[in-house]
């Protein structure tokens, strides 16, 4: 589909974001191109304590405790982050790691730059929130395969079931308490557990 | 600036990938669910679209050719600029598809049964897990012909990972696999005969088929040649539809069996609708099949979640999708929130002699998709 004028992913428009770096010029081209795409903008200066959690995308100032400002644990981002970088700044390679941001963008920022980085920057971060996704629900199912393991075990031996007659019973009761098979698998290992 | 929804005026059409191989060794089956998806689209659009858009479908054709179809994926989410696709049979080529869905977010309704083992947030699997069908059948098999079974399938992901789940499953009840043999899937007609050889020498009780396309008809035709007795030692299938009886022929179909969710077959007025449309469409010969069903709900289910979202970002039409429900020409069906696969009814069917299965089996409502197997 090609047209007249850009066009913009809905990756980057109509969402919130914060700003956090010194209030000059070309911070004030920043927000203009950001609130342009119909971003819902929050400037904050300086550099909070604690970066806010509600909102899609953070550009703050790589300042050198950065890691300890983001309220989130390293690998569990709640949101994408825009490292800043200062003309002139040396690259602090090992700071960069640590703070592990999804883009970094230099001043002066251009709109070029800027529609660059928070493109990167939210692609990267749903992406990777949707594989650990999928992680989370795999090893969900793994716990849930060993549960389903020792449940029918379990029910082998305290109600004299066959292996097949076993599963019946699980799938049985998951259909009609309507939960999952590793959730009643689970219970089962549970209470056991507790009669010792 | 715009976004490029906004630059769509009110009534441009939504546009969607369907990936399905008219050419190719694999065409007798996809294009049945090219066929299910179109009419599904045509009776959307004849109902005036979704929201007032009409459904245009983007077709490419893969040629049975993964990597292709991998290309076409990307063809389809970078040039097009859509977000649903449509397609796949073989898991090869849903496998090549994966990458580009997942990385570029993109949604993949996938209308085939398959080996199970995988849950991606990019796709939607409206075909049968193993549960749904490989359970049930071995436990049939065993009741009624025996223990002894011949495995054949075409060499490639799905044939060897469903034998993997058999196997277990006739181990498990006490039964032996004797014989175990993968052709290539543009096998030829004499590379069966050294498999009918050695059926005839180990003399099984079943044989359990996980042969895919134009081999498929090799396959039963050998077998025929070969004088076997299908009330005997019938062929068992989880892929052979109406569709490649149709192709081998109703005499050299007749008795073999197949499990599935849908056959034409099924009464109700939601299959006989489903029926005579596609026939009036395609040909008054041409069957339908559990693969051009399920491209067929699925279209259906998509419609009706965007009718709701008026998107479609997957990340706002996803949930619309998970949990929804539908009556399908199988049977009410239900997309399980947890799996991302389908909640679909387990049937078993064997084929008479007008190339239609006779049902001998069915779950009393539909099973739900376990594709980990946890509960088997």
């Amino acid at each position: 589909m090609s047209g007249s004028g850009p066009s913009l992913p809905g990756e980057v428009v109509n969402i919130d974001i914060v700003v956090a770096t010194i209030r000059d010029s070309s911070t004030e081209a920043l927000l203009r191109d950001l609130q342009r795409m119909r971003n819902r903008v929050k400037y904050v200066w300086p550099v909070p304590e604690t970066l806010p959690v509600d909102t899609d995308v953070i550009f703050c100032d790589l300042v050198p405790d950065l890691p300890s400002r983001l309220p989130w644990l390293p690998g569990e981002p709640k949101a994408a982050l825009v490292a800043l970088m200062a003309p002139g700044m040396a690259a602090d390679l090992d700071l960069l790691r640590k703070t592990a941001p999804e883009a970094v963008l230099h001043r002066p920022f251009t709109t070029a730059a800027v529609l660059s980085s928070l493109l990167l920057a939210r692609s990267r971060f749903t992406y990777e929130r949707r594989l650990r996704g999928r992680l989370t629900k795999l090893d969900g199912t793994l716990r849930s395969m060993r549960s389903v393991e020792r449940a029918k075990t379990i029910l082998m031996n305290t109600r004299k079931l066959d292996e097949e007659e076993a599963y019946g019973f699980l799938r049985r009761q998951a259909m009609e308490r309507r939960v999952s098979v590793g959730a009643i698998a689970a219970a089962i290992v549970d209470s056991n557990d507790l009669i010792g | 600036m715009i976004t490029a929804q906004e630059r769509v005026s009110a009534n441009a059409p939504w546009r969607v990938g369907v990936l399905f191989s008219y050419t190719g060794y694999m065409a007798l089956i996809e294009e049945t669910q090219l066929r299910g998806t179109l009419l599904a689209i045509d009776e959307i659009n004849a109902q005036g679209g979704v929201n007032g858009r009409e459904i245009l479908p983007l077709l490419y054709d893969p040629a049975s050719d993964p990597a292709t179809c991998g290309r076409y994926a990307k063809r389809l989410m970078i040039s097009d600029n859509v977000t649903m696709i449509f397609g796949c049979y073989t898991s090869s080529s849903r496998k090549a598809v994966l990458p580009v869905v997942e990385r570029l977010n993109g949604l993949l309704w996938y209308p085939t049964l398959y080996e199970g083992f995988e849950l991606s947030p990019n796709v939607i699997y409206t075909g049968a897990a193993p549960n749904q069908n490989n359970v049930k059948l071995c436990r049939y098999l065993m009741k009624n012909y025996g223990t002894r079974f011949y495995f054949i399938g075409s060499d490639y992901i799905y044939p060897r990972e469903s034998n993997r789940i058999m196997r277990e499953a006739v181990y498990r009840h006490g039964g032996k696999v004797v014989g175990e043999t993968y052709l290539g899937l543009r096998a030829q007609r004499s590379d069966f005969r050294a498999v009918m050889r050695e059926i005839e020498d180990l003399q099984p009780d079943v044989i359990f088929s996980t042969v895919v396309g134009d081999a498929t008809t090799y396959l039963y035709q050998s077998y025929a040649d070969a004088g076997f007795n299908p009330k005997v030692m019938p062929i068992a299938s989880l892929t052979t539809t109406e569709t490649e009886i149709y192709a081998m022929g109703f005499d050299v179909g007749e008795h073999h069996l197949t499990a599935a969710p849908y056959f034409q077959n099924l009464p109700g007025d939601n299959n006989e609708t489903f029926v005579r449309k596609y026939k009036r469409r395609y040909g008054e010969d041409q069957p339908t099949n559990m693969c051009a069903e399920a491209a067929y709900f699925q279209m259906h289910i998509f419609a009706k979640a965007l009718a709701a979202t008026n998107s479609t970002d997957p990340e706002i039409l996803r949930p619309m999708v998970l949990g929804a429900d539908f009556e399908a020409p199988q049977g009410k069906v239900r997309i399980n929130a947890a799996s991302h696969h389908t909640d679909l009814w387990t049937r078993i069917g064997r084929v008479n002699r007008c190339g239609q299965f006779d049902l001998i089996e069915q779950s009393l409502s539909p099973e739900t998709a376990d594709p980990f197997l946890l509960a088997y």
